[in-house]
């Protein structure tokens, strides 16, 4: 039986997994690359990114300041080695979108213009308008399609890596169009499924982001690193939770609160509204509680004011803000102040990879949000993600194109058997069911509303504790879902049911996680266990699968090359 | 084989196609709109056709004779001028849309060139008829 | 109080079993102010029908995935307000102009080959090195092709045109439209290069200007400027030949 094969298969086509697929053909031409995506590669969800991305290119800049606010930013959990190689790679990675297309937006002397960004001590983060996601997004996927050796999958849906011999081996993917399992073969494999906010509730993140790349590596044995530092965003719009960028805090706007005060000046002092999102978050919910908030229909929230920058400088820095709150809110931001509340928004969480991408199991890479390397610690700073993205995305490609240039490809009878398993597993499970009583979509909103509650901003541990339950009871319930949708053709609703599966996995982990982790780090907070705790915490979590309920978890030093961790206050 | 064509052939399945219906141009009146815009040729061309034919009557017949003595001209004159109107608004509306340039590095904004466009339709329509009225003396 | 509710119709279509689509009826609470049509599909699949499917991802009008015909205008769902259609009842179709793969599913390959057909990314004599920096560029040099970035792919321009409908070999809004922010873009070299694909009697020339790509363009890309922008530029070029920017 003939599978398709490739020298490198890339799981994802969002900012990352393009990248990597570039700078595997450009590291070797002869290679041939799969792009694997269950959406088509615009549709990923890079492509909401607003505020920028992070580079020391300018001359008042230093890599050792980038570096530094970046560790302080992580709560110290970062691993040092890695934020020092990152923040040197940046800034090429900017000039190099910029040789592609990339439209970032200029100073009047010609050059990349950057602007200030929270916890960014000074104005690093180079943007495209308030679209730079949107901009980066379609520059290298446009790019990508100069390049014959990269072959797109479009619209596959990914179920399980092939693991044989100890190494990855490829995919085993549902062709939505036609419903056909494939089993795609690579030498090499990277994952760029991107993040899981879909696990909650309240989330900017699109319908895509369900953790899938972090839930296959899992089962494959690989760990997932510092699940338990899920960031909220300070500004989400209530009820549709669609992100309002940092950048319009980096403008110049001011968070304001039922009083009309300006209530950071008693937690951020010195930063403010340009503080990181953590310390935000946390103190925007801190005044919800004290009573502080505006109370709406969906919820309490803040003002998020830029009035004062007039329409001139909202037209040329934040047009994309200003559509938003047209659309969504009916608002003008010009004229009216914008109603936000902290929002799940990023995973600094995910699959245990190195700096190159590399994880524990041979073959196997991953880069950008899926995965962790240690650049994002306990909280990541604005505008370093799309950062990430490239230059992860970059070194992962080419660590990849590497050991896919010297090693043997996988047998084709182990990779049919595999794939004659993996069919039956979902055909019993989910097409041929004939029994079920419940269904997905119930099941999913109740796992939501229960993260937000159990591992929000603020966890202690009869909250997790009590999500753990629930998201038990949920998985039982899970077992007895009803697939409504028999055709092949198209089958939402059995992508619906996998990406379920992912999700109450990797919900799972995140809550045991940090149930364990009892101290308040970065963007993890425990009422019970308020201070950070260097002593038994400057660790990362691995998480690792086990045939039980809770995953084994192991822990593994921080790696501190020039900074010490010291107190974090802004 | 192409990696397009690879991925059509793998992804190949049955797809229905819609057909668009002669009477696509009903369902929206911008398509209306459209549609009598492109149509205004037709009656123009029949006008040329019938001013042609009046111009060789008046070449033939009575001394004295010329177009205008014919009533049904004239009325088909003034349904085509509307058509012929209708055509010269949506042509130079539009010229907003088509042409663009700077000046001293700024965009000329389109309302302006749409103005001039109408500006000096009128001008040429003005010089036109005083020529012809000129002559028809 | 009795609460409101509101009924939509979607497309079913299954190509193993139906030989044609269908419309089918659900009648779902509206519940919120704020619903758009995407969350009503939304709620279909959750509760009432599983088998519902369509394309969505960011609920915030930047992905382009959710394109369907609301009431025979192409819209994108995410940004499609029930309150506006509210009490009449809402019908959702596919995208126009397109093969259904299935119910409210088209088939996009088309359209991806034509964005590809126009050389989507900067072409240069002379690569610049990457240690030499960025090309310099100003503001208003992005504001030249600013306008044309803007396109999110979401096909409901060609929906929206009758030529495309007609004709399926048109290039099509969208790709003239990328096209042109290519060519305008200060430090692109390669408009010889898009010409052939531009110019070709499957290009630019195939337009008739009826404008409803424009109008039903969700981020103001005007593609029906760029395109009528575009046909100027080429014939400029074959007419004055000598003396042409790059």
């Amino acid at each position: 039986m003939d599978f398709e094969s490739y020298d490198v298969l890339v799981v994802g086509g969002g900012l990352a997994g393009i990248r990597a697929a570039i700078a595997v053909v450009e590291a070797n031409p002869r290679l041939k690359v799969a792009m694997v995506s269950k959406v088509y590669p615009m549709r990923s969800h890079t492509v909401s990114a607003e505020g920028g991305a992070a580079a020391a290119l300018r001359p008042e800049d230093s890599y050792e300041n980038h570096a530094f606010d970046t560790i302080k930013g992580s709560d110290y959990l970062a691993d040092q080695d890695v934020v020092e190689a990152f923040v040197r790679e940046a800034p090429i990675e900017v000039i190099q979108m910029e040789h592609w297309g990339c439209p970032w937006s200029r100073d009047p002397d010609g050059k990349i213009s950057a602007r200030p960004f929270g916890g960014m001590t000074t104005w690093r983060t180079c943007f495209a308008a308030d679209k730079t996601g949107f901009h980066m997004l379609h520059t290298v996927f446009q790019n990508s399609l100069k390049y014959p050796q990269i072959h797109r999958h479009d619209e596959a849906f990914v179920t399980k890596l092939l693991v044989e011999d100890g190494r990855c081996a490829g995919v085993v993917a549902i062709d939505m169009r036609s419903g056909r399992f494939d089993a795609i073969t690579a030498k090499a494999v990277i994952l760029a499924t991107g993040g899981l906010g879909r696990v909650y509730a309240f989330t900017t993140n699109g319908n895509i982001c369900t953790g899938d790349g972090m839930a296959l590596a899992y089962r494959a044995g690989v760990g997932l690193k510092d699940m338990e530092m899920v960031q909220f965003h300070p500004t989400g719009l209530p009820f549709t939770g669609i992100l309002i960028t940092e950048a319009v805090r980096g403008e110049g706007g001011y968070l304001t609160n039922k009083d009309g005060e300006r209530f950071l000046k008693r937690y951020v002092p010195n930063k403010m509204e340009l503080g990181p999102r953590d310390i935000i978050s946390r103190a925007m919910t801190t005044e919800f509680e004290e009573g502080r908030g505006f109370e709406g229909p969906h919820g309490k929230y803040m003002h998020l004011d830029v009035r004062h920058l007039g329409e001139e400088v909202i037209d040329r820095k934040l047009p994309f803000m200003r559509e938003l709150g047209r659309e969504f809110v009916g608002i003008d931001i010009v004229h009216d102040p914008i109603p936000v509340r902290p929002v799940q928004h990023y995973m600094m969480g995910g699959v245990d990879a190195d700096i190159s991408g590399v994880t524990p199991l041979a073959g196997l890479y991953a880069a950008g949000e899926c995965a962790n390397v240690g650049l994002n610690g306990g909280n990541r700073l604005g505008s370093n993600s799309l950062s990430e993205c490239l230059v992860f995305g970059a070194a992962a490609g080419r660590a990849a194109a590497e050991y896919a240039s010297s090693a043997k490809a996988v047998g084709a009878n182990p990779v049919a058997s595999m794939l004659g398993d993996e069919t039956k597993r979902i055909e019993m499970d989910y097409l041929h069911k004939k029994s079920g009583d419940e269904r997905i979509g119930v099941i999913r909103e109740e796992m939501q509303l229960a993260m937000d509650a159990g591992a929000g901003v603020f966890r202690t541990r009869e909250g997790l504790e009590k999500l753990t339950k629930q998201l038990g009871a949920l998985r039982d319930r899970f077992e007895r879902i009803k697939i409504e949708d028999s055709s092949r053709t198209f089958n939402t609703e059995l992508m619906a049911a996998l990406e379920l599966d992912y999700m109450l996995e990797v919900a799972d982990v995140i809550t045991y996680s940090a149930l364990a982790r009892e101290e308040s780090r970065g963007a993890h907070a425990r009422r019970d266990f308020p201070e950070r705790n260097d002593e038994r915490f400057l660790k990362h979590t691995i998480a690792y699968r086990t045939d039980e309920i809770s995953p084994r978890l192991d822990y593994r030093d921080v790696r501190i090359t020039n900074f010490k961790p010291q107190a974090r206050a802004y | 084989m192409s990696a397009e064509a690879k991925t059509s052939a793998r992804t190949a399945t049955k797809t229905y196609r819609p057909a668009m219906g002669a009477g696509w141009w009903t369902k929206k009146r911008h398509y209306f709109l459209y549609m009598v815009r492109e149509f205004t040729a037709l009656p123009l061309a029949l006008w040329l056709l019938w001013l042609l034919y009046e111009i060789q009557r008046a070449g033939r017949g009575p001394a004295g004779y010329y177009p205008p003595r014919s009533t049904a001209f004239v009325i088909f004159s003034v349904i085509c001028l509307l058509f012929a109107l209708y055509h010269s608004f949506t042509f130079l509306k539009l010229a907003g849309v088509i042409l663009h340039f700077k000046v001293l590095d700024k965009p000329v904004p389109s309302g302006l060139i749409v103005a001039s466009q109408f500006g000096a339709w009128l001008v040429a329509s003005i010089v036109i008829g005083a020529v012809l009225i000129g002559f028809g003396r | 109080m009795a609460e409101k509710r509101i009924t939509i119709r979607a497309t079913r279509f299954d190509p193993e079993k139906d030989s044609e689509p269908r419309l089918q009826s659900y009648d779902i609470p509206f519940s919120d102010d704020s619903m758009v049509v995407l969350d009503a599909l939304n709620y279909i699949k959750s509760h009432v029908d599983g088998s519902l499917s369509y394309r969505w991802s960011c609920r915030m009008g930047i992905c382009g995935s959710c394109g369907m015909m609301v009431n025979g205008t192409p819209k994108l769902t995410c940004s499609a307000f029930l309150r506006d259609y509210y009490p009449r009842s809402v019908t959702v179709t596919p995208l126009n102009n397109f093969p259904i793969v299935r119910d409210l599913v088209v088939d996009m390959e088309d359209f991806m080959h034509k964005l590809k057909s126009i050389k989507p990314w900067i072409i240069r004599k002379q690569e610049l090195p990457l240690g030499a920096g960025e090309h310099r560029q100003t503001m208003d040099q992005i504001d030249d092709f600013r306008q044309f970035s803007q396109c999110i792919n979401c096909m409901l321009c060609y929906a929206a045109c009758p030529v495309y409908g007609l004709d399926d070999k048109f290039l099509g809004p969208a790709a003239i439209a990328l096209a042109r922010r290519y060519n305008l873009d200060s430090r692109d070299q390669g408009i010889k290069v898009r010409l052939p694909v531009l110019a070709s009697s499957d290009g630019v020339w195939e337009c008739s200007f009826v404008g409803e790509c424009s109008v039903v363009c969700p981020k103001g890309v005007d593609p029906a400027k760029a395109i009528q922008q575009t046909k100027l530029d080429t014939t400029m070029r074959f007419v004055l030949p000598y003396g042409n920017r790059e």
